[in-house]
């Protein structure tokens, strides 16, 4: 099996899990070193033919393998023949970071910028306007809405926010 | 040290030179001195410099005829578990946008809130 030391990586684990499904991940799990049919993998793995491609396909949209297609001269049937490229999945994490850091700047923004109200019954949040149109009575159970705190969430926010810019060199002035 | 503290250390020179190979992506050393404007001597004392600091990786390689190294950033090693909050990994994962007010990125968020408490 190649790339054994980033699976090991249990985030990893977890990005490759996220992508195919528990179906796939027998897949995604042992990459083989070098060229591979689908049909050799489905064998090898005992999983149906149509998983084993369904997976393919998804690691393929993700840059992460790749396939050349040889048509056998016999019966003129085409081959299709996959290699992983799971070299690819450091940088691929590494825009993740970047779009989740982007992601917590605008709602820790949006966490800051307003005021919230909470069904404690139901759980669901509302928006100040959206509680008063309410009468800050919740519109599924009746019960009173409750201002909301959540500087715990801004300030868990903001942890990672600075965690992540450290991580990436980006400049906080930028 | 973190890679910034390790670059805050660097000097004024190292500092272009890395910016150098970073934005070219990798450069020949005979080609870097001279975009760098300053001598061969001291273009090859700045790469050593950000080899030691395993800022980038310096391979032989023939360039033009002559034998010279390839210049190129290091791959970073970056910390992937600061997408997780909790068990829960970053829900942009395999999505085409990004929506910062989705259940999925409040659930994520939740889960960051109650894991750092």
């Amino acid at each position: 099996m190649a790339f054994e030391g980033l699976l090991n990586d249990p985030v990893i684990q977890k990005y490759l899990h996220e992508l195919v499904g528990p179906t796939g991940m027998p897949v995604a799990a042992a990459p083989p070193d070098g060229e591979v049919t689908d049909e050799e993998l489905a064998e090898q793995l005992d999983l149906e033919l149509n998983a084993v491609r369904r997976a393919l396909f998804i690691l393929y949209e993700n840059d992460l393998a790749s396939y050349r297609r040889v048509r056998d001269e016999d019966s003129g049937w085409l081959t299709y023949l996959w290699t992983f490229h799971y070299d690819n999945i450091p940088e691929n994490l590494e825009s993740e970071m970047y779009r989740l850091l982007d992601a917590l700047e605008a709602r820790q923004d949006y966490e800051e910028t307003n005021e919230f109200y909470l069904c404690e019954v139901c759980s669901i949040r509302f928006e100040f306007g959206e509680a008063m149109d309410f009468g800050f009575q919740c519109p599924e159970c009746g019960s009173p809405l409750e201002s909301m705190d959540n500087s715990m969430l801004v300030e868990a926010m903001e942890t990672r926010i600075s965690e992540l810019r450290e991580e990436l060199n980006v400049d906080v002035t930028g | 040290m973190s890679v910034s503290e390790i670059e805050a250390e660097l000097s004024e020179d190292e500092h272009a030179g890395l910016e150098l190979i970073r934005e070219t992506g990798g450069i020949h050393q005979s080609d870097f001195w001279k975009e760098l404007d300053v001598s061969s001597r001291k273009g090859s004392r700045i790469a050593e410099a950000l080899v030691d600091a395993e800022l980038i990786q310096r391979q032989e390689a023939v360039y033009q005829g002559h034998t010279t190294y390839f210049l190129e950033p290091a791959p970073r090693d970056l910390d992937f578990s600061l997408l997780m909050a909790g068990d829960m990994l970053s829900p942009f994962i395999g999505e085409e946008d990004i929506d910062a007010r989705s259940d999925a990125f409040s659930q994520w968020v939740m889960n960051l809130a109650y894991d750092s408490r």
